[in-house]
């Protein structure tokens, strides 16, 4: 009895906790989520759609461009994702031995880039990738002596332009969030690593990075979802091309949704790319474990 | 976070040597990254023309505020443009760290009933791209809730994001059980053990939260384009590109709108710069 | 908490009593920021709605609307209403310009509100399809003739002929209306007809020989054309440029399909242009162009070619368009006061129009911006009647020239022409001379294209020539194999008897 009351007792504290988040949840993110789901199942129109089954979802697979969009998609997010997590983590060690001041410098300078408009920045990259001989990189690839490069304009460089450019964005948020759990790390764990005579690189290695588990899981499953949604850079820079080579599943979506008013279509899209991330996702959390206990 | 380096007792000039590497390090791939955002104020300053093709340089050639008399003469609704979006991003991260963080805690540390389905859930929404979901929201919002051109917009579909549950959840589920378990013994209630206990030592991550979600929606267009359509109600970001100065491709009027918009946000990280460095640790609990 | 057995840091333990205390205070603060939120977010609306009210001078209060509207119904006079227009900045004035004609055509029709909203070029499509979807889509919408197809397709675009008479109608060019009718259906009236050809420096193109009087006025084939490039390539200068990064190789496709004979995606005969004969001609020859040396070999910026013109790097530039001579003008002016673009010259522009090629007929590629009706949940007919009537009034007259004006261009209604007729433009007679030469040249696209065909072919554009093109101009594929790619996608979207795989007639 008494155990059945406690069991009751903490569901109750439960759904009391998550209750305010719950309803604003259900209300403004599932009911579009549910809603998207049936408008792929039909022939959308504002007045009057008609059921069609599962003809969007054939149309989307049956399209080469679609399963183009999806590799481009993935080799851009392995490509980028888990470098920039890697520089991130680099960077957050880094800042810790300074002084207090020194510190909130180095952390203010590596945040702003994130808060900078995407249409500022990507201004500024097409500049650098300016395949004129004066753009930024091709000056830089004449000092070297290296052939001056046609960067968003070829087959061959576009893709990696796209993927210079993600890591050599800023990584703020990545960086201040490595930041947060890096300063919960209580320090006993690094007297006691003192005490067996660790070295910095075991220390890292056996100490930080399992109790930064929860955080790079956490880092992990949210920049392969952005990732993996991502097209402005795409929309900005490339518009997609050359042949089709830097077009990415949002752009499609983006353009099916918005320019061609295929509505239908741009949801079943939406969703076959929502079951690929949830797919990744269940990987990352079978591979990294979703609980990290002390 | 002390420990981890070692401060070489025996030989100080060895740490000190250390220290400036690693800095001259972080100053040089800080410059590097942050070569977009010092284009970008520099070139606010800049005169307002379009921009020569083949003579791109990192300064403008003459240093002039014409862009900025712009925006704040020209238009007469800046201010209040920034006033909106401050009322909006400040509403959604006050909501997010109070909502999102005691929903992320009852998801690490309290055993209930269809937790796990409910999390999925929450992971699952993150998964559908927004393009697809903008449409069914401005049915709700804007034909069945009649909220066009109102705060109520803005603010309520943001106020508790999946993102954040999801982070503050990780974050949570680090801090030892035991701790929370020798409070329930001592017949803490959920509730104080939340506020008493697992919020002081969290502040660093709910000031994260907060400034990530005062950006992300400081910097938000769609959505808020979509549903204002009354120049009084607009955000600094639908305000700036809808602005007809900044309509067209002349570069500084471009760049100022974008440290316009970009500098609220530098006055608010250097105010929560605080609780970044207050590393709150848990004590000698080891589980 | 007193009990809870907890090893803090001493620290930690002085502070807990007030961070608790700043715990409840941040929450009670939260709660009741939301609640003056709540209350504030319903003040603001009526703040906004009467300082609308306000702006548009209508002294009459909500209540005092409501009576007339019930006098006026019953001395049978029309009932109010309220039209929503949405506009991006079609000229960098004309939100102000659409107030001072809502003024005007408020004394005459005193019923009628009318509520503007202005949007971006950039994003004026995602916001008009999401509205459209939702089904609250505006009155009244800026679009460009490729929105016409999928407008049409969600079933919100209006047949203009049911509400807008033969005579009203009969006041706008035909060619231009054409271009907003899909499945026979006029679905919108034109705003004006951009021509898009190429622009260049008056004293480099007769260094090189170009004879540019006979060029404006009679046009030039692409032989000649391709002589006075080689003559005006120099070291530091190019004999041409097109402006093709990104996106914009779309236009290279449009402007010298046009000089290759592809004047639209559909013959007359409605079979699908892009796999004649003359996309191969056209294929080859920029594959010819690309490996003359005659223009770059990489990707140039939009916004890169005028500064190129001003600068003298290049003798000729595309895509350009009338209006382009007001860009040069500014930019000659401003170099002695220093804002003109560094390093520019005094250059005098030149509008040029398209090359012919061989066995080619001359022509231009123009493209035609529009207002269309839109319905939405609920619209009744008489409303539909009063957008209609609105739409005309702002696309006729007075209001279409001082559009036109400003971007340089003739009207394309009788009425636009006639307001235009006693204006002084700052342009040079010849080039307005070869730019209404060249919008004479203008072929219309076949009366009878489905609206699912366009979209068909819209697709195929983005998909496939685009992309393609992209690659043939990075020299990465060959004219043939494009053309090969793309006869292969537009067989399987169309059907081999759709397909023009001859030359087109």
């Amino acid at each position: 009895m008494k155990k059945h009351f406690h069991v009751k007792r903490e569901t109750v504290d439960g759904y009391l906790f998550i209750l305010a988040a719950m309803v604003i949840f259900l209300v403004f993110t599932i009911y579009p989520m549910v809603s998207a789901v049936t408008t792929s199942l039909k022939d959308y129109r504002p007045f009057g759609s008609e059921w069609v089954g599962a003809a969007n979802y054939k149309a989307a697979v049956g399209n080469a461009l679609f399963l183009k969009s999806v590799k481009n998609t993935l080799v851009y997010t392995v490509a980028t994702v888990p470098v920039s997590l890697a520089i991130s983590f680099i960077v957050a060690l880094l800042i810790m031995p300074f002084k207090r001041k020194t510190q909130s410098l180095f952390k203010a300078l590596y945040y702003m880039p994130a808060v900078a408009s995407g249409v500022a920045t990507s201004v500024v990259w097409l500049w650098i990738y300016n395949s004129a001989p004066s753009g930024l990189f091709n000056q830089i690839m004449s000092i070297l002596h290296l052939p001056a490069q046609n960067w968003l304009s070829s087959s061959r460089t576009a893709m990696l332009s796209l993927i210079i450019m993600s890591l050599l964005g800023g990584h703020g948020t990545h960086i201040i969030t490595y930041i947060a759990a890096l300063m919960g790390i209580d320090s006993s764990y690094f007297e006691a690593a003192d005490i067996d005579g660790a070295s910095f690189f075991q220390k890292v290695w056996y100490v930080v990075l399992p109790l930064c588990k929860p955080t790079t899981l956490f880092l992990l499953v949210t920049g392969f979802i952005n990732s993996f949604q991502v097209f402005m850079n795409a929309y900005m820079m490339t518009g997609g091309g050359p042949d089709n080579n830097t077009t990415m599943i949002g752009l499609l979506i983006f353009n099916n949704a918005f320019v061609y008013g295929k509505y239908g279509l741009a949801c079943a899209e939406a969703i076959i790319l929502a079951c690929l991330i949830a797919c990744m996702t269940a990987v990352q959390f079978r591979v990294m474990g979703d609980n990290v206990e002390y | 976070m002390r420990g981890l380096y070692s401060l070489h007792l025996h030989n100080p000039v060895i740490c000190r040597i250390r220290n400036a590497l690693i800095g001259i390090f972080l100053l040089l791939f800080a410059a590097v990254i942050l070569f977009p955002m010092i284009y970008m104020v520099a070139w606010s300053f800049g005169p307002d023309r379009e921009m020569a093709a083949n003579s791109y340089s990192i300064f403008p050639g003459i240093w002039t505020l014409e862009s900025y008399y712009a925006f704040f003469a020209k238009s007469e609704y800046t201010v209040r443009w920034l006033y909106n979006s401050f009322v909006t991003s400040a509403a959604v991260m006050v909501s997010n760290v109070i909502f999102a963080s005691m929903a992320g805690y009852a998801f690490a540390k309290i055993s209930f009933k269809g937790s796990r389905p409910l999390f999925s859930l929450i992971l699952v929404a993150m998964m559908i791209p927004y393009q697809v979901t903008q449409v069914p929201l401005y049915i709700l919002i804007v034909s069945r809730l009649k909220m066009g051109n109102s705060y109520a917009a803005l603010i309520l579909p943001g106020c508790a994001t999946a993102y954040n549950i999801f982070l503050s959840k990780q974050f949570f589920s680090s801090i030892p059980s035991a701790l929370i378990e020798s409070a329930k013994i001592d017949g803490a209630s959920q509730l104080r053990i939340f506020y008493n206990l697992v919020l002081p030592l969290s502040k660093t991550v709910l000031a994260v939260m907060a400034i990530n979600t005062f950006m992300s929606n400081w910097n938000t267009f769609f959505w808020p384009f979509l549903v204002t359509s009354k120049e009084a109600m607009y955000t600094i970001q639908v305000g700036l590109k809808t602005f007809r100065f900044a309509n067209g491709t002349r570069l500084s009027p471009m760049m100022a709108g974008a440290t316009i918009s970009t500098l609220p946000m530098f006055i608010l990280f250097f105010s929560l710069q605080k609780y970044f460095l207050e590393g709150v640790t848990i004590g000698a609990v080891k589980g | 908490m007193k009990n809870v057995h907890v090893n803090m840091p001493k620290s930690l333990k002085k502070e807990r009593g007030t961070s608790m205390m700043k715990m409840k205070l941040a929450l009670i603060s939260a709660v009741i920021s939301v609640g003056i939120l709540t209350a504030c977010s319903d003040r603001t609306e009526t703040q906004v709605k009467e300082e609308s009210t306000a702006a548009s001078s209508t002294t009459a209060s909500e209540s005092v609307t409501q009576k007339d509207t019930l006098l006026a119904k019953e001395e049978n006079e029309p009932a109010a209403d309220t039209i929503t227009i949405m506009v991006p900045p079609i000229t960098s004035n004309y939100v102000e310009l659409l107030d001072g004609w809502i003024e005007d055509y408020k004394k005459d029709h005193p019923n009628i509100e009318i509520e503007v909203t202005a949007t971006t070029w950039a994003e004026n499509t995602s916001k008009l399809t999401t509205m459209a979807l939702a089904g609250e889509a505006p009155d009244i919408a800026e679009v460009d003739m490729n929105m016409i197809g999928p407008l049409a397709e969600m079933g919100v675009a209006v047949d203009l002929e049911q509400y807008l008479d033969a005579e009203t109608l009969a006041d706008y060019d035909r060619n231009s209306l054409d271009y907003l009718r899909q499945n026979d259906i006029l679905y919108g009236l034109p705003l004006y007809l951009t021509i898009q050809a190429l622009g260049g420096n008056r004293a480099m193109l007769e260094e090189a020989g170009a004879d540019i009087e006979k060029i404006q006025t009679s046009g030039w084939t692409y032989d000649e054309f391709l002589k006075i490039v080689a003559a005006g390539t120099k070291e530091g200068t190019w004999g041409f440029i097109f402006a093709n990064q990104g996106v914009a190789a779309a236009d290279v496709v449009n402007i010298f399909g046009v000089s290759a004979g592809i004047t639209n995606a559909f013959t007359s005969d409605f079979k699908y242009a892009f796999t004649s004969e003359n996309m191969l001609q056209l294929l080859t020859a920029i594959e010819d162009l690309v490996k003359s040396g005659y223009m770059p070999n990489y990707g140039i910026e939009t916004g890169q070619r005028w500064a190129m013109l001003e600068t003298g790097e290049t003798m000729i530039a595309g895509k350009a368009m009338p209006l382009t001579e007001s860009t040069i003008r500014k930019n000659n002016a401003g170099i002695a006061d220093g804002t003109a673009t560094e390093g520019s010259i005094e250059v005098e522009y030149v509008f040029l129009p398209t090359p012919a090629m061989e066995g080619v007929d001359e022509s231009c590629y123009g493209i035609v911006d529009g207002m269309v009706p839109l319905r939405n949940n609920g619209t009744t007919d008489q409303h539909m009647k009063n957008v209609c009537e609105f739409l005309n009034y702002i696309c006729s007259g007075e209001r279409i020239a001082a559009v036109d004006d400003e971007v340089m261009l003739p009207s394309v209604c009788e009425s636009g022409r006639q307001a235009q007729a006693n204006r002084e433009l700052e342009q040079y007679e010849n080039n307005a001379a070869a730019a209404a030469r060249c919008i004479s040249l203008v072929k219309v696209p076949p009366v009878g294209i489905s609206s699912e065909q366009t979209s068909k072919a819209s697709t195929l554009m983005n998909e496939v020539i685009v992309p393609k093109f992209q690659a043939l101009l990075a020299g990465e594929v060959t004219a043939q194999n494009m053309y090969e790619e793309i006869c292969q996608a537009a067989i399987a979207e169309f059907g081999e008897s759709s397909c023009e795989m001859g030359r087109i007639p």
